[in-house]
């Protein structure tokens, strides 16, 4: 990761003061993050701190009550509806930056019914109307390149978990997003599957794509990412490039953490 | 037992067999719908709808088949505004009050199956539909609906089998179906064990039909459970 460029590079994602609660308890207390292009950012945090609701927030999985999301410059409308609710303005809005940003799931979500190919033209072919043949070619690419194209035409259940998360990943990527968002992609894998899923993700990085990973692999934030954000009770508690947090962190919590 | 007249007696309700299928047919594929709509008013999370669906199911699954039948043949015309209404044309005909009280009924039962099946489809495959940026609708029909029918597809096959000897009570209301005429002939020739086993036979056949109609659909619905297909084969038709 080119550290210089990040610095200079224009901003992907622009998160600010974002408020979120769930009934009485308030997650996440006025977080505000900026993502540049080309930035692999690691968002780490125990759970509860409100790091997967901050990444969920980003593509409107989760309303914020309050504070400001960007893609590419662009603000999500928000609108308070009756009953003091918030919620999207103008949902077309949202699907279309949704289209725009890849994610990719802890539990991998892939559509049980449709095969690995299939799952990943889907998408492509009906939300942003792709000629279908152009969209298999490139789904076929996207499938070698993540290391599953000998299982184009199987079912997700006949897929390991990390052949899961890896057609997850291709089926983010036939998108072309702007960002990919990854939200403890490999917390539910065995300790053995763990590996594949970080080489691709790894490999994602060193394209220079721009990507917020919510993880619990404190390897791949020190190696892999250009910044780390530390998540805690709501707020951000630590951040800074790898180097700098990991070994001399004027957070008395974050030292916890990464003891432990 | 008399074989030549059980013979005579098959061909007789043979004749009969298509009044049965049409009763079933219609008010299975008019009440799918209808039950689709209550399946979704249910799971709506508008008070109103839902209170309503609740209602509906309450009423025609709680009570006899029989009885709304008769509700619908001899009861809707006591009505002065419902003999004035558009719908009289057809509410005087007993096929088409057997049909609605089938319908209603039907739509009842299968609400709650279709249910089941929509709430069977995971949370996440939706999740992630949406972060894909597809639409509530794109969302149902493409991800949601395939594969609550799928799951839904076993516990439907028995509510149809339901169906078709329910149209037996359509006799009640003098329509010949294969039990109207197993009565009538019973009524003729008092041979009531020959008359009503070969009814029975033809029940049994058309259940038989039904039910490999069902594994068959259920088959074809599922290819996720079957073997991986070798890599040189080239996805045909089962994409769309």
């Amino acid at each position: 990761m080119n550290m210089s460029a990040a610095v200079t590079a224009p901003v992907a994602i622009r998160v600010h003061d974002l408020h979120k609660s769930f009934g009485p308890v308030e997650v996440l207390k006025g977080v505000s993050l900026d993502a540049r292009e080309g930035e692999v950012i690691s968002i780490l945090g125990s759970s509860g701190s409100g790091k997967s609701t901050l990444l969920r927030c980003i593509n409107m999985l989760e309303v914020p009550n309050s504070g400001t999301i960007e893609v590419a410059g662009e603000a999500i409308r928000l609108k308070t509806s009756g009953d003091g609710r918030s919620r999207p303005a103008d949902q077309k809005q949202v699907d279309r930056i949704r289209s725009e940003l890849g994610m990719v799931f802890q539990s991998f979500n892939l559509w049980s019914h449709k095969t690995v190919l299939e799952n990943v033209i889907e998408a492509p072919v009906h939300v942003l109307k792709r000629p279908r043949a152009e969209a298999i070619e490139e789904a076929e690419a996207l499938l070698a390149k993540v290391g599953i194209a000998d299982k184009r035409n199987h079912y997700p259940s006949h897929l390991s978990g990390g052949q899961q998360q890896r057609a997850a990943i291709a089926r983010a990527l036939a998108m072309r997003p702007k960002a990919m968002l990854f939200d403890e992609p490999t917390s539910a894998l065995d300790p053995e599957l763990v590996g594949e899923v970080l080489r691709v993700m790894r490999g994602l990085a060193e394209e220079g794509r721009t990507m917020l990973v919510v993880t619990h692999e404190m390897g791949f934030a020190r190696d892999v990412s250009s910044r780390v954000v530390f998540v805690h009770k709501g707020t951000i508690e630590e951040e800074g490039p790898p180097h700098e947090v990991f070994t001399r962190s004027k957070s008395e919590r974050f030292r916890q953490f990464i003891k432990s | 037992m008399d074989i030549k007249f059980a013979l005579e007696t098959f061909w007789s309700l043979a004749a009969a067999l298509p009044l049965t299928l049409q009763l079933a047919t219609t008010s299975i594929a008019l009440g799918s719908v209808l039950a689709l709509g209550l399946a979704l008013a249910r799971l709506s999370g508008i008070l109103a709808l839902d209170l309503f669906a609740r209602t509906y199911v309450f009423l025609f699954r709680g009570t006899p088949l029989l009885v709304q039948i008769f509700l619908i043949y001899y009861g809707l015309s006591q009505f002065p505004a419902v003999r004035h209404s558009i719908f009289w044309p057809l509410l005087r005909e007993p096929y088409w009050c057997a049909v609605l009280a089938l319908m209603l009924n039907t739509a009842a039962y299968a609400s709650e199956i279709i249910r089941g099946g929509l709430l069977s489809v995971p949370h996440g495959q939706v999740e992630a539909a949406r972060a894909c940026g597809m639409g509530r609708l794109m969302i149902f029909r493409r991800i949601v609906m395939p594969q609550a029918l799928r799951q839904a597809l076993p516990g439907y096959g028995n509510e149809m089998i339901s169906m078709v000897k329910a149209t037996a009570l359509a006799s009640i209301i003098t329509l010949m179906e294969i039990t109207g005429v197993a009565a009538k002939l019973i009524s003729e020739s008092y041979r009531v064990i020959e008359v009503f086993v070969v009814a029975g036979v033809i029940y049994l056949a058309i259940n038989f039909a039904l039910t490999r109609l069902v594994a068959f659909a259920e088959h074809r619905l599922n290819p996720q459970l079957r073997p991986p297909l070798p890599i040189s084969t080239e996805l045909k038709g089962e994409t769309h």
